[in-house]
């Protein structure tokens, strides 16, 4: 049931894709189908989440498949907010492949992949996943706004004027849109952090532990906070800040795929 | 009696601009010309199109051959207060029938522009449409003529790209900075010279809702007076680097043999401005802007052959979405011309029944005056009731064939009234 669900919703994240790949090629960004088509995904996703959260019992967010299923959900669910008040059918082209991706991956890593410890079946579980996972939906969001403002600065400089790239909204737009993704996700990856190790110094009794997780979205933290400064005080902008962003989310990406295999710890399933 | 519609104009590609001007009918002469139009010979409906880049008459005719020389006429006569130039024939083109339904739907979707796609057409083709039909010279064929052609230019401009993408210099840099800044009512303009192509970019920026504008020269009163003209605050031209910083578009025509802004001093005046956005439009006869200043980040300058080079490419796109566009056009005008052939279709049943009950009535007199004279009256209507019988039996299958839906069957329906009208000499009815 779960899985099936799963499958759907990979089938309409798939459709989803083709529609905004499309309508922005056609040179149709007002249409508002791709984004319906979207949603209709979405809400196969959610139902394929309580199926799973059901199934358990309780949040169901720990392992590789179902954190992957649980960050793609709000990923495009912060995206469909996003795209409310901007009206960006062109990063649409890039988030509804992410989240077929991911989905795909959610399936390819299956949902028995392990046990949490009765012990670990707290609120701190679903608190600190949602808030970490949250930050970095959001800044997933800033990787594809910040990729979008590269192409559009690159266009502009070597004065090659494509059809494609009039379907962009401007540097200004995509540069305040990067800044304010940039305000939400640092304080949720901060609470995140805080919340994840609150919850290790109440069961653990050790809140830092110097976990491979923990030193990453550390330096990420450090990263992020460094471009916020940067933005707020030193007038840090556009290309600097475009690509500083895409490399702080591939720091973050990065070791959520590769980090918790090669480093089994906490995040990776095995809690001690 | 069966009507063509003809049109004699000349444009842009037919006949030089004085020409042009020399048979202009103006604004204020319109209605008159209308009238005087509606009086030539052959003529039942007309309307009269005269912009700067073609002046032409669309008419309904009896006689196609007959109506462009008095349309040639017409517009070589002296007009109000202006004297002719020579009309030469080559000046002038003539269509008629399909050829000229397509060159009217041509014109409104702004495929027989100088600049294809360009949209003004449509609304002074509107103009002089509405002028005419106050005037009252435009009857049934003319009033759906236009009809549609209005729709098939609208259907053109949304079913094709023909209008996209700027294709004059100044809006091309407007259209460059709409992709730079988001919005134009908090961006201040700094205009560097009084040349008159920064002149008009400074217009056309202000009239997208841009918050201020600084004009400077290195002669102050030059700067005062356009600055004046332009709605800008002037500024002496030795302070002009001490206000850059407040300058989100600088546009350069000075056209000085030096060049003004290098691109350190820019790198300072971002500095200063925290690395806000700046675009420079180089316009002028000469390079006012080091061109280094594109290296800068969050700096953007575009010369006077960038402008022009995407502009060109603009008009290529619109030139290959164009051949879309005439596609359109000729589905059009093959609808128009079955709606053509269907209007005479009702003229042609009726004459045709008249012609056939001519005739009819012509012998049963003959007879009646004759061999048939001992007739009694009950025969006399037995005999009337069983010719025209006849009569009607005859004529039921070739009219109903004529009356099904003309869309059926695309030239058919013509053919046949055209047949009909020579075969049982309907025409001088």
């Amino acid at each position: 049931m779960e899985a099936n669900l799963v499958k759907v919703t990979a089938v309409v994240y798939l459709a989803a894709t083709a529609s905004f790949f499309y309508f922005v090629l056609r040179k149709d960004t007002a249409a508002k189908l791709p984004s319906l088509v979207l949603l209709v995904g979405f809400v196969f996703h959610t139902l394929a989440l309580v199926a799973r959260f059901m199934n358990e019992g309780f949040a169901a967010v720990a392992f590789m498949g179902e954190a992957l299923l649980f960050k793609s959900w709000l990923m495009v669910g912060v995206y469909s907010l996003v795209q409310l008040k901007y009206r960006l059918s062109v990063l649409g082209c890039i988030i509804a492949p992410l989240a077929l991706l991911m989905t795909l991956a959610a399936l390819a890593f299956g949902s028995d992949a392990g046990e949490v410890p009765p012990g670990l079946k707290t609120f701190w579980l679903p608190l600190h996943v949602t808030l970490a996972f949250l930050g970095n939906a959001v800044f997933a969001l800033a990787f594809g706004v910040s990729l979008i403002y590269l192409l559009q600065e690159r266009y502009l400089k070597h004065k090659k004027i494509t059809a494609l790239m009039k379907r962009f909204p401007s540097l200004e737009s995509l540069d305040r849109l990067n800044y304010q993704l940039l305000i939400w996700g640092f304080p949720l990856m901060t609470l995140g952090i805080l919340t994840g190790s609150l919850w290790a110094g109440i069961h653990w009794g050790h809140y830092w532990s110097w976990e491979p997780r923990q030193i990453s979205s550390g330096i990420a933290w450090i990263f992020y906070g460094a471009i916020l400064h940067g933005r707020i005080t030193a007038g840090l902008r556009g290309k600097k800040a475009a690509l500083l962003t895409m490399f702080g989310f591939c720091v973050v990406l990065g070791y959520f795929f590769l980090g918790d295999a090669m480093f089994p710890g906490r995040h990776g399933g095995s809690f001690e | 009696m069966q009507k063509d519609i003809v049109i004699v104009g000349l444009n842009h590609r037919s006949a030089p601009i004085e020409v042009r001007e020399s048979v202009a009918v103006e604004n204020s002469y319109v209605r008159e010309a209308l009238s005087r139009l509606r009086e030539l010979p052959s003529i039942h409906e007309g309307v009269i199109l005269s912009t700067c880049n073609r002046v032409e008459v669309v008419a309904t005719a009896s006689d196609h051959l007959v109506a462009f020389t008095s349309i040639k006429n017409f517009l070589g006569e002296p007009k109000a207060h202006r004297v002719p130039g020579p009309l030469e024939e080559q000046h002038v083109y003539t269509y008629q029938g399909s050829d000229a339904v397509r060159h009217i739907f041509r014109v409104a979707a702004s495929l027989d522009s100088m600049v294809v796609g360009e949209p003004q057409i449509l609304g002074q083709l509107k103009q002089y449409y509405d002028a005419a039909r106050q005037e009252g010279t435009v009857g049934t064929i003319l009033h759906r003529l236009f009809h549609r052609s209005f729709s098939v230019a609208k259907r053109v401009r949304t079913e094709t790209g023909i209008g996209s993408g700027a294709v004059s210099v100044s809006s091309v840099a407007v259209d460059l900075a709409r992709r730079i800044f988001d919005r134009f009512d908090d961006k201040t303009v700094m205009l560097i010279g009084a040349g008159k192509m920064g002149d008009l970019m400074a217009r056309h920026l202000i009239s997208q809702g841009v918050k201020s504008l600084m004009v400077t020269n290195r002669t102050f009163d030059r700067a005062v007076e356009l600055a004046e003209k332009i709605h800008g605050s002037p500024i002496r031209f030795e302070d002009f680097p001490r206000y850059l910083k407040i300058a989100d578009l600088v546009i350069g025509c000075a056209s000085a043999p030096e060049v003004l802004i290098d691109a350190a001093t820019v790198e300072r005046v971002l500095r200063e401005r925290k690395q806000k956005a700046m675009f420079f439009i180089d316009i002028g006869d000469r390079r006012n802007f080091d061109s280094r200043i594109n290296n800068l980040d969050n700096v953007y300058l575009y010369n006077i052959d960038d402008l022009t080079s995407v502009a060109q490419d603009n008009l290529q796109e619109r030139a290959s979405e164009a051949e879309k566009a005439e596609e359109i056009v000729l589905e059009e005008v093959q609808g128009f011309v079955r709606w053509i052939g269907s209007l005479e279709q009702v003229p042609t049943i009726t004459a045709l029944r008249q012609r056939f009950d001519d005739i009819r009535r012509k012998e049963i007199d003959k007879s009646l005056g004759g061999g048939l004279k001992d007739l009694s009256e009950p025969q006399r209507a037995a005999l009337e009731d069983m010719t025209s019988a006849m009569i009607n039996k005859l004529l039921h299958a070739p009219i109903s064939q004529l009356k099904r839906n003309p869309k059926d069957d695309d030239d058919d329906a013509t053919l046949y009234v055209a047949a009909l009208k020579r075969l049982f000499d309907l025409e001088d009815k």
